[in-house]
């Protein structure tokens, strides 16, 4: 055994190593000891909106760290519910749906809003009462609203010219029928630029998230709501057979999309795909991605989702003022324009000027200047949200690869009637089941 | 690999037709090996081509395996945006830490239990044996609460708590205690008037040397390429370990892969690097894995 | 004598104490987020019997389990014995180390190589059989298809630990046997398989039960291939480390995730069990 040349050298490395290790943890603790606030965000592409929100509360408090780290939505989430159940931490600013921070109100795990800013919530010049609601909890306003999640769809204009389609579809039997002309293909026939890119596959809810839009032109929803906080299934109907049988036959009988194509925004930056539905975020990824990109927008049928995001602020008690001071600063006028300029999000406030925006950037009119009847749905604010769409979108991947299902009406209500059972049976455990 | 097999063709006779037959076997053994070694080679060898494209070519079909117009972007771009090099300090303390603390407890643990066989201590000793066949993924998630009840989540103190100790090293050590380890030189040592902790140290740990020299580097390239743990513990950029950093770098909205290789790469070619160095101990670690009974 | 006390109490809070909190926590329902955690008895066992995530995953962890293992072993013992067969050969070295290094590779940039191998419309897979008249197939999102690409990423990385050890195991051979065997004429794949083979045997067993182990606690591989990215997702291949994690940090049911963790321990044990067993019966027999 060759043990005599890596025995000797073997304490030289230890302390090389040691040594660098040592450095690392100096330097940790170094940055802890500032005064610091820790922003927590589910969108990598909002860091430059709370850097720039901090940027400006450095004129009053110019020792303020701030510390911004905007991770991936589902290991925000994660981080959240495990941050939050541990307590006693930094004073964090953090980034969550309405509908997800029920969970933590219910159990009291998040500090409700100083005075200041539940009037300043509650004031109807300020904001809707759709966004003061979500961000309340019985009564008591525990969040700042920022922004909102709210879908349009997206369609490259040169493609539409190249079909000969001059007008948006306007219903979903016209977005089918859009689609089949969209299509790009191959000499084999194969699809190579989609007409209309749904989302087909992935893990977790997205997928669930999605259908629901589609299924809300239809008249369904995936949770109905008896009104005293109870919900059951809403999709083992006519609505949801519609709704699953323009995905199946888009991808079986049509064929203008399949589960492998390129998908979703970076799809539609790189000319894979004709038209999509998305959130605004997108107007900004495709200024940074692909500035040369012709595309516009067009309100959905009959109306979109809207899940408002609000701002709360977890931490020592009595500490939390400088957290509820970021919060109120991210709304003020001038960082609300900023935030729609260079990122893209809905912000939520009514009492301001974008129009120096909207102006500039036609494709936000499909988000602000809808028609009077648009409806709007959000996710349910209940414990078990997240897993029913996981568990609902693993069944729609399984039958997004069922090419039996397409044309099949009777497999199509079997497949929604086993699906909705499985979410009941979810609402039922948790006692939340509407009868 | 040029080795022609009828450079002596010509030549006859019954031993070396003989031989000559043995050495076809054996270059077509060779070219056999040797297309399988590439053939693992290979994913590792695209990974490092694709951090040198450009976001064109990335794109391209059919893809290229050496890119044509290398560039350093995807380098440059990585180590700029991303905080990689923390990331890979954050893992290199992490499996040191680890390794001492394995090979510590091993050496200790493995000597009491080889050089006191009680039957107390044999009960003790199969409990520990017993443990190693269950899976940490098993009982991550209590552990997980007993970090968080410390609070050392997001540090690289709440990464070790995982990885404290190894049965197997134990187990290791005890083996080569009772066969390497005469009980005549500790008596001697002890007539001598010497205390058991400088026996330890000056008689025993250096008889150990060559098992516990693989034991760190196998506990060493554990803790290195631990996945699930660290992914639970640290949820914060700061605190991520190299593999939880590359595999979240991934989730965002969309993804570039050639930095995402470029990333990877810089990872890859240290530890590598790091593996052919230490291969000797390495092999001889893994190797004795195998020789539980 | 003392001084192993430091040691049992590490032990005993590291290992000890969470491997019996997993089997307690499996009895409660146990939610991060709830104040009440009450016991609810074998309610959690009751409902994963008839949940058919965990079912799927169950089933798709334990076809790459076996399908690892269906690979790798034969694979290891050739590639062992030709490697053996040319230890003297002046790029033994290099075989060895080729075929171990995906082994020590750090899992997530080797599974990063991988997905863009198997990417359907970019990756070197599909270009290399369309070369050969063969139509491309979609990799990661087909169902089948999915679970055959994480078995063989997996197979890649188990392969070198195998090949390791049986080579080991060769070393071990006594040459006498072999010599006797060529003077009876015995030819070199014969005595491959006539000599080699049966007493490579409780290698081979110990071999098996480690794949098969580890291919139970398959997780980083799923992950990456086919992750949350929202921009190229590929089909998400369900397995029980995954499904644990999901229900723990993403449903918040801990004890719900600790009763599927206590399914995984009880399937470790059998194989190994199994594997004492078949190991016992070879000494009597």
């Amino acid at each position: 055994m060759n043990m005599q040349s890596s025995r000797t050298k073997a304490p030289a490395r230890a302390t090389l190593i040691a040594g660098v290790c040592g450095a690392f943890f100096m330097s940790a603790m170094a940055s802890a000891s500032a005064e610091t606030l820790t922003v927590w965000s589910g969108y990598p592409e909002m860091a430059p909106f709370y850097e720039h929100v901090a940027e400006g509360l450095k004129k009053k408090h110019p020792d303020l760290q701030v510390k911004v780290e905007a991770i991936a939505l589902r290991e925000h989430e994660k981080r959240v519910a495990l941050g939050l159940s541990s307590g006693g931490s930094d004073i964090t600013v953090i980034e969550l749906a309405g509908s997800t921070a029920t969970r933590y109100l219910e159990n009291e795990l998040l500090p409700k809003a100083p005075d200041d800013v539940a009037s300043f919530v509650k004031d109807p010049q300020n904001f809707g009462t759709f966004f003061s609601d979500t961000a309340s909890y019985d009564g008591t306003v525990y969040g700042m609203p920022l922004f909102r999640g709210q879908g349009a769809l997206y369609y490259n204009t040169e493609m539409f010219a190249a079909a000969g389609l001059t007008e948006p579809p306007k219903t979903m039997d016209e977005y089918s029928e859009y689609a089949s002309k969209l299509v790009q293909r191959d000499a084999s026939g194969k699809a190579t630029v989609s007409g209309w890119s749904m989302r087909l596959s992935g893990g977790g809810q997205g997928i669930a998230e999605k259908f629901w839009v589609n299924l809300h032109q239809y008249g369904g929803a995936l949770l109905e709501t008896d009104g005293h906080g109870k919900w059951k299934a809403g999709f083992a109907n006519e609505a949801g057979r519609k709704t699953l049988k323009q995905y199946l036959d888009n991808i079986f009988v049509a064929k203008t999309v399949s589960p492998e194509m390129p998908a979703d925004a970076d799809a539609f930056e790189r000319g894979q795909t004709a038209m999509f539905i998305r959130e605004s975020w997108v107007i900004g990824d495709i200024a940074k991605k692909a500035p040369n990109l012709k595309y516009a927008t067009a309100p959905l049928p009959k109306g979109s989702i809207g899940l408002p995001t609000n701002l709360y602020v977890a931490g020592e008690e009595g500490k939390t003022q400088i957290g509820w001071e970021f919060a109120k600063a991210t709304n003020e006028p001038e960082n609300l324009v900023w935030l729609l300029k260079n990122v893209g999000w809905l912000p939520n406030r009514s009492n301001v000027d974008y129009s120096s925006v909207t102006k500039e950037q036609p494709a936000f009119a499909a988000f602000v200047d809808y028609p009077k009847d648009y409806s709007f749905f959000t996710l349910p604010s209940i414990g078990p949200v997240e897993e029913i769409l996981t568990r609902v979108a693993a069944q729609l991947v399984i039958a997004f690869g069922d090419a039996s299902l397409a044309g099949d009406d009777a497999k199509i209500d079997a497949f929604l009637a086993k699906t909705a059972d499985e979410v009941n049976t979810i609402l039922t455990r948790e006692g939340l089941l509407a009868k | 690999m040029t080795i022609s097999s009828d450079h002596n063709a010509a030549e006859h006779g019954e031993g070396r037709s003989l031989r000559r037959k043995k050495q076809i076997v054996d270059v077509s053994i060779d070219v056999f090996l040797f297309v399988v070694s590439i053939l693992m080679l290979l994913p590792l060898v695209f990974l490092v081509a694709n951090a040198f494209k450009t976001p064109a070519e990335m794109l391209a079909w059919p893809p290229t395996i050496i890119p044509r117009d290398p560039t350093l972007e995807n380098f440059s771009a990585v180590l700029g945006e991303t905080p990689l090099l923390r990331w890979i300090g954050n893992s290199l303390s992490f499996a040191v830490m680890s390794m001492i603390a394995i090979v510590a407890t091993s050496a200790i643990a493995g000597y009491i239990f080889g050089k006191f066989r009680f039957r107390s201590m044999n009960v003790i000793f199969a409990l520990f044996l017993a443990t190693a066949v269950v899976p940490f993924e098993v009982y991550m998630i209590p552990l997980y609460f007993q970090v968080k009840a410390l609070g050392l989540l997001n540090s690289t103190w709440g990464l070790l708590i995982g990885y404290l100790v190894m049965s197997f090293g134990i187990f290791l050590i005890r083996q080569n205690v009772i066969h390497a380890v005469p009980d005549e030189l500790l008596e001697a040592a002890r007539i001598d008037g010497a205390g058991e902790f400088w026996i330890f140290l000056h008689i025993v740990l250096p008889l150990l040397r060559g098992p516990l020299g693989a034991l760190s580097v196998l506990a060493f390239f554990q803790a290195w390429t631990a996945f699930a743990w660290p992914m639970i513990i640290a949820t914060t950029q700061s605190s991520y370990t190299i593999e939880v950093g590359l595999a979240l770098f991934q989730t965002g909205f969309t993804v570039d892969l050639g930095r995402l290789s470029a990333a990877s790469a810089t990872v890859l070619i240290p530890s590598i690097l790091l593996f052919v160095i230490l291969r000797r101990n390495f092999v001889q670690g893994v190797a004795s894995t195998g020789m539980k009974e | 004598m003392m001084a192993i006390l430091p040691t049992l109490a590490i032990f005993a809070y590291v290992r000890l104490y969470p491997i019996v909190d997993t089997l307690r926590l499996s009895f409660y329902k146990w939610d991060i987020l709830s104040k009440r955690k009450p016991f609810i008895g074998l309610e959690n066992f009751r409902e994963l019997m008839g949940d058919h995530l965990f079912q799927s995953a169950l089933i798709n962890t334990t076809i790459i389990a076996f399908g690892v293992l269906i690979i790798t072993i034969p694979a290891a013992l050739v590639i062992a014995a030709l490697i053996f067969y040319r230890t003297r050969s002046r790029l033994s070295g290099f075989y060895e180390t080729a075929v171990f290094i995906p082994h020590v590779v750090s899992l997530v940039p080797a599974a990063m190589a991988w997905k863009w191998i198997f990417d359907a419309r970019l990756g070197p897979l599909n270009a290399a059989l369309s070369f050969f008249g063969v139509e491309p197939q979609a990799w990661l999102f087909d169902p089948v298809l999915s679970v055959i690409c994480i078995i063989v990423l997996c197979s890649w990385q188990a392969l070198g630990y195998a090949v390791l050890i049986y080579l080991v195991g060769f070393k071990n051979l006594p040459v006498s046997l072999y010599e006797a065997a060529r003077l009876d004429g015995a030819s070199g794949p014969q005595s491959f398989w006539h000599l080699s083979v049966p007493m490579l045997k409780p290698i081979t067993l110990y071999v098996s039960v480690v794949t098969l182990i580890s291919g139970f606690n398959v997780y980083a591989q799923a992950f990456i291939l086919a992750s949350d990215a929202q921009g190229a997702p590929g089909r998400q291949v369900r397995v029980l480390v995954l499904d644990m994690l999901e229900n723990s940090f993403r449903n918040y049911r801990v004890g719900y995730a600790a009763s599927e963790a206590v399914v995984l321990l009880a399937i470790v044990l059998l194989l190994t069990l199994v594997q004492f067993g078949l190991l016992r019966e070879k000494g009597k027999a």
